[in-house]
């Protein structure tokens, strides 16, 4: 998956935040319009904003996606950059679309928007140019690069930034290219499936006993952090923005 | 509610033979992994590089595959087609009946299994043995390959040596070194005594006609040094430029395959015995196999075509490691089965329709492949093609009523805000199918809907 | 009725005519996918050797120490050809060395010299040709195989071995003794072919 080589990296930004922000996580998209305010960014939160349509793209039903994806084309109009807190809703706009659209006349809207498309962390080393995040996060953490980043500079900016921090400690574990086992409506489709990858996961990202499960991803945090509740085993996870947000905070 | 086929065998496999497949597919990523990062500071480059010309090679297919058909002859070879897997098979029962031969040695080929080519050969009353020491096994079992290049993944070694004592091949020894000395002594007596050897390949060069086997265990060269009629199958795919694109890919297949830097042996056929080179079979015939693949060519997932047979998108992949081979129903488990299976099966797309959807898209095959097949694309659009032809698809929430709210941003803010309410009653009463399964084993977190809404309204008043 | 050629090539066509484009063949250099630790590597011969045991091939240059490693082997019967009796004359110790080869012996020939067709630095693997080693089974069957390889057909890389492919109708290249991991993953050499591989550089 690889992404346009030249995006607008202005600092007026249109920010999607999610159906699952918007459902569930409003913390993280509260943290993701705190930090790139303190990056220096004005953030636009266009109200009619929906769901970037990956539910019904990953579920084969193409016509039905692409009406999710029209609504958000006129959502997001103009040349902007379009930040997007969530590894997999950044690559649905960028890369999933226009393979959705591939053979539809107004591909070359939607291939618009995906050249404005910017992953949260990706924005903020790539596009902004910051190298190193101010202010304190004294934890270890375990971090999960998210499946839909792979072939993109997420998970390394993100990396990046937390690896900056001042008291943070990022630990390695097992087998760590594996995924989640969420994987949208898979996780329903394949509940036995899904769930022994998860545990697996799990496993290995608590074996060396880190104080927070740290992810680009809501949706893969909501799963790893779903399963572990379930299992009588509770983790605590964080977006790596709620961190970046955390530590402006006891910059002071 | 139905439950997704391979949802199904994955739950009922044995635990046992889960964990076999697991470790022994995550240790195979492992050294991959390694022998990559020794060898190459940018091996993604390398990938990219041949996934170019393995797609540069299906896209002149018309102009390779003849010049592979005039090169094969000009060396000596008998060029054969055959559109289907039955002419498949009867073009080799053909030549063998024509040369009177009655026992056949096997090396380890893929689309002999896609073929179904020993049951062909045992009803035409022909002996045909599989050489390589997993492929034996398998055939003694009345088994199926799980793996692509291992294909005995899922036994132990208590199996085999059951397995072996039933076939007298010896009292019960589960010693693996004791196995295979068993299989050396077996064979050699097969080798010898066959009247043909039949192959794949893994590369066809069309400028030189030469045909590239790669081994480890010696038994493609054993079924070429002892029978004296060679009958190689190949799928019209496997055909590439010349021999100078061979020092891209066997660099790449060998470490993608087993982590080697090339497999012990490499072999390259270039026609049969001559006067004064009289050692190999003194026949050689190869028989280019379609079986759909010319409709795969014409399909959107043509770059499944580019695959070289490696088997590290079976070793990475988090769903493989779960279900293990045979859940996939067909003879290319794991990924790339899941984009090559229902497209192999043709007329027959919909039984096999639900292979792409037991994927969590995590793009690990991708990673790895090293001809960059897009494979979670292809599972993506095989997804279109079987929601468009109605393949049944258990367990998949249908999205209608899903792109109308998401259409409609007022009634996705009431919905946001109402849902509110599912915080107030115990969801694992309600009767909602699709939330059933993920409640099972995991928790919901608390509905916040319109909460962050309303925050960045009250900030932007400030 | 047409023939299965006819079909297969016009579905081929039909399937590539509509392409608006065709990806072009790349161009790359020979050195392209050469192991980036190579460049260090000065000399060829010791490369080879490096290689070659690191894959599992015994190297030796001289006969004596090969000779003395087969009897510590049990080696007793011996199969070395025609052009390399100046060979067979250092190995009267063991208990028979024929210079015929023959499908009968098959099982009885403990160890065989052929002359390989050159060799490979980069991967450390011997090259036979069928002009090289007149018999496949002889440098196949025996649990011991000695490739001779002259020093001067040591190839440098593997894209150097592809580039001077000799016309003969069968090259292998060797690279180790047969082995295996079907079982459990657990690696077993020597299953259908030599279960010592080695190679006597002169």
């Amino acid at each position: 998956m690889t992404h346009s080589p030249s995006r607008p990296n202005g600092r007026t930004v249109q920010l999607m935040a999610t159906c699952l922000c918007d459902a569930f996580f409003d913390d993280v998209a509260k943290a993701t319009v705190e930090v790139l305010e303190h990056a220096g960014c004005e953030v636009e939160f266009p109200e009619n904003q929906t769901c970037c349509g990956q539910p019904a793209f990953n579920c084969g039903d193409w016509p039905a996606s692409r009406e999710v994806m029209r609504h958000t084309t006129r959502v997001f109009e103009g040349d902007k950059p379009v930040i997007v807190p969530s590894g997999s809703c950044a690559a649905m706009l960028f890369h999933g679309a226009p393979l959705e659209f591939e053979k539809e006349k107004d591909l070359p809207t939607v291939q618009k928007l995906a050249n404005r498309t910017w992953e949260l962390a990706d924005f903020l080393v790539n596009g902004l140019g910051i190298e190193k995040w101010p202010g304190r996060f004294p934890a270890r953490i375990a971090f999960h690069r998210a499946c839909h980043t792979r072939g993109t500079g997420s998970g390394e900016a993100a990396l990046k930034l937390l690896q900056s921090i001042d008291g943070l400690e990022v630990i390695p574990f097992g087998e760590a290219e594996q995924c989640c086992g969420f994987g949208g409506t898979f996780s329903v489709s394949f509940p036995h499936v899904s769930s022994s990858m998860g545990c697996l996961k799990l496993e290995h990202m608590t074996a060396s006993n880190p104080d927070f499960i740290v992810s680009g991803d809501m949706s893969c945090l909501m799963h790893l952090g779903g399963l572990a509740d379930r299992g009588g085993q509770p983790v605590k996870t964080l977006h790596f923005v709620q961190i970046l947000q955390s530590a402006l905070h006891r910059h002071g | 509610m139905a439950e997704q086929k391979v949802e199904l065998f994955a739950r009922r496999l044995d635990r046992g033979v889960q964990q076999a497949v697991h470790s022994n597919s995550a240790a195979g990523t492992e050294k991959r992994y390694t022998v990559l990062g020794t060898d190459y500071s940018a091996p993604d480059d390398l990938r990219r590089l041949a996934g170019q010309i393995r797609q540069h090679a299906i896209e002149h297919l018309d102009t390779y595959l003849e010049q592979a058909e005039q090169s094969l002859k000009r060396q000596g070879a008998h060029v054969h087609y055959a559109v289907t897997a039955e002419d498949a098979c009867r073009a080799v029962s053909d030549i063998l009946q024509k040369a009177g031969a009655k026992k056949v040695v096997k090396s380890k080929s893929m689309i002999s299994e896609e073929i179904h080519l020993n049951d062909h050969l045992g009803s035409v009353g022909i002996e045909s043995v599989e050489t390589d020491l997993g492929e034996y096994i398998i055939q003694i079992d009345g088994d199926h390959p799980s793996h692509i290049v291992k294909p005995i993944i899922h036994k132990n070694r208590r199996d085999i040596a059951k397995s072996f004592e039933r076939e007298g091949l010896g009292d019960y020894n589960d010693d693996p070194e004791t196995i295979t000395r068993r299989a050396r002594v077996f064979m050699r007596d097969k080798y010898l005594q066959a009247d043909a050897g039949i192959t794949g390949a893994n590369f066809v060069s069309a400028e030189t006609g030469r045909l590239v086997l790669v081994t480890n265990e010696g038994n493609s060269r054993f079924c070429l040094a002892a029978p004296k009629i060679h009958i190689a199958l190949v799928g019209i795919e496997k055909v590439i430029p010349s021999d100078a694109e061979l020092a891209v890919l066997l660099n790449l297949l060998g470490r993608s395959a087993t982590g080697q830097q090339l497999t012990v042996y490499t072999e390259f056929i270039n026609g049969p015995a001559r006067t004064d080179r009289p050692s190999g079979p003194q026949e050689m015939h190869v028989i280019f196999v379609d079986n759909e693949r010319s409709q795969i060519l014409a399909s959107d997932c043509r770059e499944i075509l580019r695959c070289i047979r490696c088997g590290a998108c079976l070793n990475v992949c988090p769903v493989y490691r779960q279900a293990s081979g045979h859940a996939y129903r067909s003879v290319y488990p794991g990924p790339v089965g899941a984009v090559l299976s229902p497209l192999l099966a043709g007329k027959n797309f919909k039984q096999l329709a639900d292979l792409p959807k037991a994927s969590s898209l995590c793009g690990a095959c991708n990673e790895v492949c090293p001809v960059d097949i897009p494979i979670p694309d292809l599972l993506l659009k095989l997804r279109n093609r079987g929601h468009e032809e109605h393949a049944p698809s258990p367990g998949t929430p249908p999205m209608g009523a899903f792109a109308k709210l998401a259409s409609s941003p007022m009634l996705w803010r009431f919905a946001m805000k109402s849902n509110k309410v599912m915080n107030l009653v115990p969801l694992e009463k309600l009767p909602l199918p699709y939330l059933q399964p993920w409640l099972k084993t995991r928790t919901l977190p608390e509905w916040r809907g319109g909460e962050f809404r309303s925050w960045m309204k009250d900030r932007r008043k400030k | 009725m047409s023939t299965a050629r006819e079909q297969i090539f016009s579905s081929v066509r039909a399937a590539l005519a509509p392409l608006p484009e065709r990806t072009a063949r790349p161009v790359f250099s020979k050195d392209v996918a050469e192991p980036h630790w190579l460049a260090a590597e000065a000399d060829s011969l010791a490369l080879f050797q490096k290689r070659a045991e690191a894959t599992g091939t015994k190297c030796f240059t001289d006969m004596e120490s090969c000779a003395a490693w087969l009897r510590s082997q049990g080696v007793r019967t011996v199969y070395i050809p025609a052009p390399l009796t100046r060979l067979a004359a250092l190995c009267s110790e063991f208990s028979e060395v024929t210079s015929e080869y023959t499908r009968a012996r098959v099982n009885e020939i403990d160890a065989a010299f052929t002359p390989a067709a050159g060799a490979i630095a980069e991967s450390g693997s011997i090259i036979l040709s069928d002009e090289s080693t007149p018999d496949r089974l002889a440098a196949l069957a025996p649990w011991h195989h000695i490739a001779l390889v002259s020093r001067a057909e040591i190839h440098r890389t593997i894209a150097d071995a592809l580039a001077a492919m000799p016309d003969d109708p069968n090259l292998i290249w060797v690279t180790g003794p047969s082995k295996t991991a079907d079982v459990e993953g657990i690696l077993i050499q020597g299953v259908h072919g030599p279960g010592a591989q080695a190679c006597l550089i002169l």
